[in-house]
Parts: structure tokens; sequence; C-alpha cells
């Protein structure tokens, strides 16, 4: 962290990262049936899904099987929602570009759609929810032509490719059968209820893969913020980063909306509001949204689960939320950003 | 070390830069002048590798720039735009940090070294005590300095200067124009500066070219090409050189 100018130390920056496990604990404790956090502590400190002697606990089984699986969904989601958010705002320079905006979010959730209702739950949806993701934002760049570097021509172009792919996914809809329907509607919403260890296996390592390169790339995020031409001088390949950091923005994107839906917003809000903490550097923005965002997504799931006798989808929660947020940045746009 | 141009050919939309042969001298100051569409941007550009020169065009040391890896190329060339366009507000530190990109790997960040460097860039151009400011609470005379100390950081043999005094008061221009001419002297730089101020041309620099059209119309020390009918060619306007207080002016 040597040498950043502004006035955060850097070991404030990893310790950040504490967050997102002290508020995974605590949640533990969030649920309709009650768990006395004592009993938490106990239970994860066995550290199997059975009960003393043997037995099977209900705890356990409550602990392990549906909440722990849940949150770490949610703090894995949250980190590579906010991290493609923060990456791709620097990458584009322009910082109201993130997942939905490129059109990566319903780009992803088509994939995973389609997937779902006619390969069946036997197929890993990653997959076409990667490939569907890149073919989003390629053509957003290709709409966006040579304006792709101004900040509202590269929105109208997502706006387009993200409305092209929302009717893509009603055609699904309308093929599915009713049943299928039912849980992908819920699922389309945003929703970390579905998480189970089987669908976890497979995303949770590539988020994580994911997040760890574009935190090691937060540096040069700070060379290539400067535009092709600065970023080409100064020695850097930028044809073939971009390409790595869109590439690997949109894969950990494409992994978490194929589990959780499309959870919007995350990917704009968290990023935001780390640069008004700590300025623009990347080398703070990208390891600390990480960390926000997986902490920013715990919470919102906890308010998700127990503010009604209901669970509200956490998809129609963060875009409450981020909906305003995006207006009052957009007011902002032309001036200065942090 | 000297760079030096062959048959470089670079042509968009209906523009075409053409320039036979050409030689910029290590430890010397060269101002390219011209009048607006002449080709200097394009040339410098080119030079940088911002925009994409013909193979075998452009040689520094005897080495064809142009098929040299990005890093490797960034060592021997430096580049400073007009006026960067900028979306992030980076302290002056971090911004001038950018200029190690060619010795950190994509997957590395900073050493305390690269900052080191830094740090001496900013002093060596002025600027020392500024290095936490946000960019753009700078003066733009300032922001042209950071410019400058960001292309220092990156270490190059040759520097190439995009109009570095533009839009600039008569004080900030004279102080550009004199840190030119320690670069080369003090750090043996070969400096190259595309300028529209002849006086400053004339005043700060060993050797001129005048470019007109995508092409170049003359090249050397200014004592030796500068006349009358020259600027006439070049800007199409009747100028009168005359000395004065040992300097040249240009009365239009």
């Amino acid at each position: 962290m040597s040498g950043s100018a502004t006035k955060t130390p850097g070991w404030l920056v990893w310790a950040a990262f504490v967050l997102p496990v002290i508020l995974l604990v605590i949640s533990l404790n969030v649920g309709p049936y009650h768990i006395p956090l004592r009993e938490v502590w106990t239970t994860i400190s066995h550290g199997t899904p059975s009960g003393p002697a043997g037995a099977p606990s209900p705890y356990a089984d409550i602990l392990f099987r549906i909440r722990l699986p849940r949150l770490l969904l949610a703090l894995f989601a949250g980190a590579a929602l906010a991290v493609s958010g923060a990456s791709l705002q620097a990458l584009f320079k322009n910082p109201l570009v993130f997942e939905f905006s490129l059109g990566i979010s319903y780009g992803a959730a088509f994939g995973a759609a389609l997937s779902l209702v006619f390969l069946g739950k036997g197929f890993p949806p990653q997959l076409a929810a990667f490939a569907f993701a890149i073919m989003a934002v390629l053509l957003v760049l290709v709409i966006a032509g040579k304006s792709a570097s101004q900040i509202v021509p590269i929105l109208l172009s997502g706006v387009i490719v993200s409305a092209l792919f929302q009717a893509l996914l009603s055609l699904v809809e309308f093929f599915a059968n009713p049943y299928a329907l039912q849980s992908l509607i819920f699922w389309l919403m945003g929703s970390l209820a579905a998480a189970v260890w089987g669908d976890l296996a497979l995303t949770l390592p590539i988020i994580a893969l994911g997040v760890v390169i574009l935190i090691l790339l937060r540096w040069r995020l700070n060379v290539l913020s400067l535009g092709d031409e600065e970023a080409r001088a100064l020695g850097v390949n930028v044809k073939w980063e971009k390409i790595l950091v869109i590439g690997v923005a949109t894969l950990t994107t494409a992994a978490a909306t194929s589990v959780t839906g499309v959870i919007n917003w995350i990917g704009l809000i968290v990023p935001h509001l780390v640069r008004m903490m700590v300025g623009p550097d990347n080398r703070k923005v990208i390891p600390l949204s990480a960390a926000f965002g997986a902490s920013l997504l715990i919470v919102a799931d906890d308010i998700a689960r127990s503010a009604a006798s209901f669970e509200i989808p956490i998809g129609i929660l963060t875009s409450v939320v981020g909906i305003p947020f995006f207006i009052v940045l957009l007011r902002r746009s032309g001036k200065t950003w942090l | 070390m000297n760079i030096r141009v062959e048959n470089l050919v670079f042509s968009y939309d209906d523009f075409r830069l053409e320039i036979g042969s050409l030689v910029f001298a290590e430890s010397r100051v060269t101002s390219i002048v011209g009048p607006n569409g002449a080709g200097k941007s394009t040339f410098l550009k080119c030079a940088a590798s911002v925009l994409p020169a013909p193979r075998r065009s452009l040689f520094v040391d005897g080495k064809d720039l142009t098929v040299l890896r990005g890093r490797d190329r960034a060592k021997l060339v430096g580049y400073v735009p007009q006026e960067p366009s900028f979306t992030f507000n980076y302290a002056v530190l971090d911004f001038v940090l950018t200029g190690r990109a060619a010795f950190i790997a994509a997957f590395s960040s900073p050493s305390a070294r690269d900052v080191a460097l830094a740090e001496d860039a900013l002093h060596y151009v002025g600027l020392n005590g500024r290095s936490r400011r946000p960019f753009l609470e700078l003066s733009s005379g300032e922001r042209r300095l950071v410019l400058i100390a960001r292309a220092l950081a990156q270490e190059p043999d040759i520097l190439l200067l995009d109009e570095p005094t533009s839009f600039l008061d008569p004080r900030h221009e004279v102080e550009t124009m004199a840190l030119c001419r320690r670069l080369a002297e003090e750090k043996r730089k070969t400096v190259i500066v595309t300028l529209h101020n002849l006086e400053m041309a004339v005043r700060y620099s060993d050797a001129m070219v005048f470019m007109k059209g995508g092409r170049v119309v003359a090249s050397g020390p200014p004592a030796e090409i500068l006349s009358e009918s020259l600027l006439r060619d070049v800007y199409d306007l009747d100028m009168k050189i005359v000395e004065c207080a040992g300097q040249t002016f240009f009365v239009k």
C-alpha cells in the first residue's frame, strides 16, 4: 500500500475484510427460527453438522444447511458485484457503468434461465450465463462504437441491450412449464434463498478467483482509467488488459447471477461510497469494494429475511435503494468525480 | 539517445503525414512549429505509439521503435499530452506514479522505490509539497508540470511534449520552456516539443522543424533556417523578423 496519497492507512483497507466475517457470524442468528447466539457458537465450534454425541441437532441443520450457504453466497456475490462494478468504472473511465448498465446482469440472467429451463438442473447454468453476459458486453461496445468512452452513449447502449435480453427472458418464461416458471420468476427478482451447497460448489471458487484477480489488478486500473491513449503511451498493452478486466469482471458477475438472479445496483452504490470515503485510488477502492460489497449484501439479506412476515426479494430491495442513488449521481455527471 | 525518423507515412480521413528523414539529437531541445493541422501532434502521437506508425519508420539508437513491446518502448520514449481528460480526480502523487507502469507488472503495485522516483520527479519540476493534493485542484500551469513529472518518473531517454505551453500565462510559459532546457542539459534527454509561440521556440530550442500540410518544410538550428520567406510559406502570413535586446521577435 505504500505511496498512496490519501490519508487512509493501508492496513485499514485490509482490516476492513474482518467486517463481512463478523457480520456473517452475527447473521447466522437472524431468521424465522430463533437460535440463541450461545448455541450458534457451540454449534459452529463443534464444526460438524451433527449435534453432541452424534445425535442430529436441529440447530446444526438450520445453521449448516440453510443459513451458512446462504450467507456465504451473500458474502461472495456482494464482493463479486461490487468489485466488478468498481473495476468496470475505472476501465471505462465512467463512474455510472456497472453490471446492469453494460447489459451483463440480464445477459447472464437470460443465459442461466435458458440453461435451467432447457438443459435442466444437472447442467451448470454458470456456463451459459457467462457466454451470454460476454455477448451482452460486446453488443454494448459495438453499439456504442467510437463513443464508448463517453458516459451517456454507453449507458444508452446498455439500456438497449438489457431490454433485448429482458425480452428474450420473457420468451424463455413463455416456454417454461408452470412449475419451473414460478421458481424462475422468484429467482429473477434476485434471491439468495435458493442457495444450496451443490450450486455453490462451482460459483464460489469462480467468484473467489475473479475477485482475487481484480484485486491484484487494482493499481493497473489506475493506469487504465487514464484512457487508451495515455495508457498506451505509458507502456500498457491496452487491448489485452482491457479484455482481461472485462472478461474477469463479467465472469464473476455471471457466476454470481446464475445462482442469485438479478441483484442490481450493488456494483454502483458500493464503489461510490468507497470513493467518498477514501478517494479514487483503486489500490484502496477495489479491495474495500470487495469488503463492503460483501457486508452490504449480508445486511440486505438480513433485512430481506426479517423485515416482513414473508421474504422480500433482495433484488427489489437493492433497486429501491439503488435507483435514487443513481439519479443523484447522474445529475452530478459532468462535474468531477471523486 | 537520438531518435531517427525514416519514411514515416501515416494517414487518416483525408490527412496525410509524410516525413522523409529527420533526426532529433540527444541533449537538445527541438521544437516543431507550423500552422494548425500541420501534423505536429500527429507526429508526436506516432512517435509515442499512441497512433500506430508503420514498421521501420522510427528508430532509437538503431532499434526499430515500432516493433518493441509497449513497456520496452515506454522506457525509451515518454509522452506528455496537452491536457488529460479526467474522470477520477487522483492525488498528484498517484497520478505521477502511473508513469511507472512500464516497470510494474500488471498484477503488481508500485514499490517504495517507485514512490521515491515519483516524488523526485515532482521535486525536479518544482512541485514539492503538492503530492497529496487532488490533481484538479491545481492551476493549469501546475497541471502541466505534473504531466511532465509523470513523464520523468517514466525515465525515458526521449521526451515528447505536445504544446506544453498552450493556455499558460507568460511566466508559466517561460518556466515550462526553461524546464525543457534543463531536461536536455542536466538530464541529457532528447526533448521534442510542439509549439505555437515562435519567439519561445527560437529562444529555447537548439533546432526547429517547420511543418505544413503533413510535411517538413525546413529543419535545422533556428539561426540557419529562419527567414521571412520561410515564415510566409509556412503560415501564409507576412511576418517581419526583428532582433531586439538579444532576442528574436516576429511582427505580424
